[in-house]
């Protein structure tokens, strides 16, 4: 669904802002004033797209009326609520800069940290985070929010104190070979830095809550936690199948020696009769299963052999980055 | 490509399948009723492996004309081939598929055209008052019941042979197999708007009575099918964990009753046949899990050609 890049005019376009939108009527106009209030101040060109994702409210009648007095803006209409993630990637795949910045659309992130951002990634990175220091929310939306932050983090082995912050800077390149789906973009910076990327964060200004209701239910710890749980597996085994599967079928294979080996002694030493026979079956079924996932993780191997997986081209920023480094020392 | 062929509203595709004697006046049936609504129409044969047939129709028919399109695959294939084949060919706005013969009144079809609105994508026919026998009529209901309730769609009549969809549902929506059928459902998962209108039942030509094992074997594979593609696809852990977890748990259970015997009243563990057993649950539980793992991986890394989201509209300036 790709459609053609069109560029008008001479200058490429530097920045997208994408914006995903769920019933967010009240916010979305002075969302877009703030972000053009920046806006005035970059010496680029830049793109603004809302992604209104599926809201049932008057969002897209919004979006459809800005449009007249904004030429910056891009308006997407999702058919369904696809969610954020899904969002993200629609206002991905039709955006056009060579940088994207992602926001929330409730006015929780402030638009006047975007230059920051941008300074930031200057120094030599891929990926900038926002991290809201000072966070404007309820309690109990903060502490599972920490643990969860300190366990992607421990886990991923790419250090950041807040994954959730929507705020966020990714050169295109980078954020366009993800493969996003399912609730993944507070993995974003994780996934990406599997393909090499390079990933920091900032601490950005965060609004209280000021129209419409959140989006987060109680629920949602749940889910957040076992997509913790399930994107570290997929990442982990991505990238190398077979070390993956190797690992889970060796207990398998320890399992097998043991039952084996005391099959051998029940035969040696005459134990009741039954108890050889019994644990050589014991010993047929855990090799067998040892077996099976070695063959698992050679297809897989197969599978990420084939696929589209692409590291990220750094040979320009390298250049870049090692004079920041040299500087720094 | 012509002017005419730009301004075209409404293309018939007619998946041939069977070979029914009255096939040419059903064709002069579409046509007569286009005619008479007055808005620019084609018609599409695709034929399923009934070339020889077609052939015949089109050569006993000179009548035939401009708003004709034939198309004939060799071998009898799916049809969800020949679906995508005749909508390679044609121009129409809104299309409307339909089988080997008629099954509601030109009329209720007449009707269905114009409740299509701008604010719908899909029209399935929902057929009154129908005239198959009773045990037909039980096991269709039965049918969509379970998918109604398996996979939460709102249809309940999937088996007419007549679906009307706009052009962008059948670009945008993966079909495959002998899923034209659950067309709706596929669409209604996208965000597509359906309705379903109630429709007067005119004949039908289907088999009556029971169906032949691998018909009924075909149809629960279809609904498993459609279960994991509208659910699970993105996620095949969650699948196969579930599934596994459950056959670890089993065998865990009967891991611990085992010993617990062997603690309290010394009983042996050895020699049981309880121990197998569950060593092979466990067993059975990891590979099935691993699948989903390894399923999980191919979404990851070859799941970028299927998009999450459907675009309705876009503006850029």
């Amino acid at each position: 669904m790709n459609p053609k890049k069109i560029i008008n005019g001479s200058t490429p376009i530097h920045l997208s802002i994408v914006v995903p939108l769920y019933n967010e009527e009240e916010s979305v106009g002075k969302l877009l004033a703030r972000i053009l209030e920046v806006g005035r101040t970059f010496d680029f060109t830049y793109e603004i797209i809302l992604v209104d994702d599926g809201s049932t409210d008057k969002t897209w009648l919004i979006i459809e009326q800005l449009k007249n007095t904004t030429p910056q803006l891009k308006g997407i209409k999702l058919r369904r609520n696809c969610g954020q993630t899904g969002a993200m990637v629609a206002g991905f795949d039709n955006s056009l800069g060579e940088i994207i910045v992602t926001m929330d659309g409730d006015l929780q992130n402030d638009p006047s940290d975007i230059p920051m951002l941008l300074q930031k990634m200057k120094e030599g990175y891929d990926i900038v985070s926002g991290w809201r220091k000072y966070r404007k929310d309820h309690f109990s939306r903060v502490l599972p929010s920490r643990v969860a932050n300190g366990i992607i983090s421990i886990t991923t082995g790419v250090h950041l104190h807040d994954y959730g912050c929507s705020l966020k800077a990714y050169r295109a390149e980078c954020i366009k070979s993800i493969k996003a789906y399912g609730d993944m973009h507070r993995f974003f910076p994780a996934i990406a830095s599997m393909t090499g990327a390079r990933v920091t964060e900032v601490p950005v200004n965060h609004f209280p809550r000021k129209f419409g209701v959140s989006k987060y239910g109680f629920d949602r710890i749940f889910k957040v936690f076992s997509d913790i749980f399930a994107i570290n597996l997929i990442i982990k085994f991505s990238s190398s199948p077979l070390k993956g599967f190797a690992v889970c079928s060796f207990p398998f294979f320890l399992l097998t020696v043991f039952f084996g080996s005391l099959s051998v002694l029940g035969q040696v030493f005459q134990w009741t009769s039954g108890k050889a026979f019994f644990f050589l079956f014991a010993s047929a079924l855990n090799g067998m299963t040892f077996l099976y996932l070695i063959a698992l993780g050679i297809l897989g191997e197969l599978v990420v052999g084939t696929s589209d997986l692409s590291h990220t081209y750094l040979s320009e920023l390298t250049g870049k980055d090692m004079e920041v480094n040299c500087k720094d020392e | 490509m012509n002017n005419s062929d730009a301004k075209i509203k409404y293309s018939v595709i007619i998946l041939l399948e069977e070979k029914y004697e009255d096939f040419s006046q059903l064709i002069n049936m579409f046509h007569e009723a286009f005619v008479k609504i007055k808005r620019p129409f084609e018609i599409v044969i695709v034929a399923n492996g009934t070339e020889g047939f077609l052939r015949g129709e089109l050569k006993k028919n000179d009548n035939y004309n401009s708003h004709l399109k034939a198309i004939a695959l060799p071998q009898r294939t799916s049809q969800a081939v020949c679906l995508r084949t005749g909508f390679k060919i044609s121009k129409g706005e809104i299309i409307i598929i339909c089988g080997s013969y008629q099954q509601i009144t030109m009329d209720s079809l007449v009707g269905l055209l114009d409740s299509f609105n701008d604010d719908t994508d899909i029209i399935s026919p929902w057929r009154q008052d129908r005239v198959d026998p009773l045990f037909n009529k039980l096991q269709s209901t039965m049918f969509n019941a379970v998918v109604r309730k398996i996979i939460g769609s709102k249809q309940h009549d999937l088996n007419c042979n007549i679906k009307i969809v706009r052009r962008d549902v059948l670009e945008e929506t993966e079909l495959y197999g002998n899923m034209y059928r659950f067309l709706p459902v596929l669409a209604a998962k996208k965000g597509f708007k359906t309705k379903e209108v109630k429709c007067e039942h005119f004949q039908e030509r289907g088999k009556t009575g029971f169906y032949s094992f691998s018909e009924y074997a075909t149809r629960i594979v279809d609904i498993v099918t459609l279960f994991f593609n509208t659910h699970f696809s993105r996620k095949p852990l969650r699948f196969f964990g579930a599934l596994g977890s459950v056959f670890i748990v089993v065998g865990v259970f009967l891991m611990g009753f085992i010993f617990l015997q062997k603690l309290f009243s010394g009983y042996p563990v050895g020699d049981r046949f309880e121990l197998l057993l569950a060593v092979f649950f466990m067993a059975l539980g990891v590979q099935v899990s691993s699948v989903g793992l390894l399923g999980e991986i191919i979404a990851f890394t070859h799941g970028r050609q299927k998009n999450d989201y459907t675009i309705e509209k876009i503006f850029s300036q």
